[in-house]
């Protein structure tokens, strides 16, 4: 029971960045309705710029992380500019879009490959890693690492601050209607390209944030990207928990093949996600 | 009315598909025996031989990935698992059984028509975008099973299978290299499909096909059963991507997990995409090329002397501009009619 309570608290941290990155991935299918497959691009490329500037300009940990999401930001932005308003244009993104996230993920994947090499890097200690005790019951006690820590509430804070933004501001009710009716909301005056750009701001901040949450606990490489963006598709803390207690009770080998089984089965019987908005398809 | 797209002069050069099969046939079987009749250096390295070899399996892959991704317009980015299947399939009963090859190529065929069946049921919960994440997912699940089995050689894989034998004689030594039987194999292979592909497009099952490509819920009020036709097209691909699978795990004498990675769903994927989709000539176009643009910059980095393989970004490149340029593929027809 311990060792099960315990493993569950080890997954929360994977839990919650999974989820960063799928409230990333799924604000753009939402709105734009393309899976961008660059999300775990700028995934990648996020925890590499947090890795610049904590091992090179010695940033301490909160201006680092923000320095990471801009250039998510950025990141984000330059491929709707590039790839996708140009499909959009034209009105084919639904059917030829998928195909260039494809293209546009592999080129950025390659060249960080090229650019820094496939050898896994590692952030410096930007916070002292030490086991705090949640509680004890006669002589186990459950613990929590204060990285992992340090991540969740960095998670909630982000979750919440965009909770915020979505509920309270114009421009978050106007996402949130976009993700029903985009044309009905281009009539009634909304600018959709703004729109769309803000859309993609915010997917790449959140999705650079992740990156740099993971860069804490983990080596990262130029490949990360590639299967960490599908994970958090759906039930992303459940995903998180369940790999981390497949890891714990059967094997590390197969925690991935069960956070996959445990998507396709939920894709299939909600497809909007458990928690998610309903979307209608978009072929 | 709305025109059903059945694509007519399938083969190059406006020739008929029997002339267009004789002159291949013959071209082929010059590359496979001109060595053997002519003393002194091999005309035709074996480097080059194993590229032809590789077209020619890429090409069967992409067939069978076009019925789903062509005729039905499905994307799916999972068929890797029915490649590595049917190569994991021959490769573990040749290595325990022993059971002959060309037996192993059917039981493969039959394990991928059964496997297909549960993807071909989630194609008919949903579409589109959400069917390419279930697919990926379905080939990684795949993948991560032939890393942790022990009895399929985990990471490394299973090695040393033994080569097929045709009437006693070993494939490999059926030409003048060991390469060029299994040349023969499979272009007579890719012939089949391409032929099969050929006639169904044309069939009720063809037309059935694009009934449900063009649209779905009109085709189901025709009476069209979307269900059986959609998993027919699913069992159909598989099996032949399964084929695929055995000979590659004879050619390489070898089966490893890589076989199911992403990556080589992706390329089969880029293969129907880039050779335009429904067009067969296409398919083995694009199969061919996704085969040997990347031999060609591999030697080009060779060459240059860089650190990195630069075809990875060029590929990236060539999908991007492609949608942006000619989003039917190369030999694919202009979706004329679809608003």
């Amino acid at each position: 029971m311990f060792v099960f309570l315990q493993q569950i608290i080890n997954g929360l941290a994977q839990g919650g960045i999974y989820s960063l990155i799928a409230i990333g991935w799924t604000t753009v299918f939402g709105i734009v309705g393309v899976i961008n497959w660059t999300h775990g691009e700028v995934y990648m490329l996020g925890a590499y710029v947090g890795y610049f500037v904590t091992t090179f300009l010695h940033l301490p940990l909160i201006p680092a992380l923000l320095v990471s999401m801009l250039a998510g930001m950025v990141i984000a932005v330059l491929v709707d500019e590039v790839g996708y308003r140009p499909l959009r244009k034209r009105g084919v993104l639904a059917a030829t879009g998928f195909i260039t996230a494809l293209g546009l993920s592999t080129i950025l994947r390659y060249s960080a490959s090229a650019a820094f090499t496939v050898n896994p890097r590692a952030y410096p200690e930007l916070i002292e890693q030490e086991l705090l005790t949640l509680f004890k019951v006669g002589d186990s006690a459950i613990t929590i690492s204060s990285l992992h820590l340090i991540i969740l509430i960095g998670t909630f804070v982000i979750m919440v601050a965009l909770e915020l933004f979505m509920k309270r501001t114009l421009t978050g009710k106007a996402m949130l209607a976009a993700s029903q009716d985009m044309q009905t909301l281009g009539l009634m005056g909304v600018n959709a390209e703004l729109l769309i750009k803000i859309t993609f701001a915010i997917s790449g901040a959140l999705g650079a944030a992740a990156g740099f949450f993971i860069g804490l606990l983990y080596a990262i490489d130029p490949i990360m990207g590639a299967l960490a963006g599908l994970k958090g598709w759906s039930g992303a803390i459940l995903v998180g928990i369940a790999e981390s207690l497949t890891a714990g009770f059967i094997s590390t080998g197969y925690k991935d093949a069960i956070g996959f089984a445990i998507m396709i089965f939920i894709l299939l019987i909600k497809p909007s996600g458990l928690m998610g908005y309903k979307f209608e398809e978009k072929v | 009315m709305k025109k059903l797209r059945i694509n007519s002069g399938e083969w190059l050069f406006g020739l008929s598909g029997r002339v267009t099969f004789l002159i291949s046939a013959i071209l082929i079987f010059f590359v496979c025996f001109v060595d053997k009749f002519h003393g002194g250096k091999a005309w035709i390295p074996s480097y080059t031989q194993h590229i032809l070899v590789t077209c020619l399996l890429s090409a069967l892959l992409a067939l069978g990935l076009n019925f789903i991704s062509g005729y039905l317009g499905q994307t799916s980015l999972g068929h890797a698992a029915f490649y590595g299947i049917g190569a994991y399939t021959t490769a573990v009963l040749l290595t325990y059984t022993g059971l002959n090859f060309w037996l192993s190529i059917f039981v493969g065929m039959l394990m991928s028509m059964l496997l297909a069946i549960p993807l071909a049921a989630a194609s008919l919960r949903v579409k589109g975008q959400f069917l390419v994440v279930i697919t990926y997912a379905f080939c990684e699940i795949f993948r991560y099973i032939a890393i942790n089995v022990p009895v399929l050689g985990g990471t490394g894989g299973m090695a040393g299978l033994k080569a097929p034998e045709v009437f006693g004689v070993r494939i490999t030594k059926l030409a003048a290299t060991n390469k060029g039987g299994y040349m023969i194999l499979l272009f007579l292979l890719v012939s089949a499909a391409a032929f099969f592909s050929w006639r169904v497009q044309r069939s009720r099952v063809g037309y059935a096909f694009a009934a449900i490509r063009e649209d779905e819920i009109a085709a189901e009020a025709m009476g069209i059963n979307v269900k059986y036709y959609k998993t027919l097209a699913m069992v159909i691909s598989a099996a032949i991507c399964s084929i695929a699978g055995s000979i590659q795990a004879a050619f390489a004498t070898m089966v490893s997990p890589e076989l199911f990675s992403s990556t080589k769903s992706i390329q089969i994927f880029s293969m129907v995409v880039i050779g335009g989709r429904m067009s067969i000539k296409g398919m083995i176009l694009g199969g061919s090329l996704m085969t040997i643009l990347p031999e060609v910059f591999h030697s080009v980095k060779d060459m240059a002397g860089l650190s990195f393989d630069p075809w990875n970004i060029l590929y990236g490149l060539l999908l991007v501009v492609m949608m942006r340029v000619r989003p039917q593929g190369i030999w694919g027809r202009k979706e004329k009619d679809e608003g």
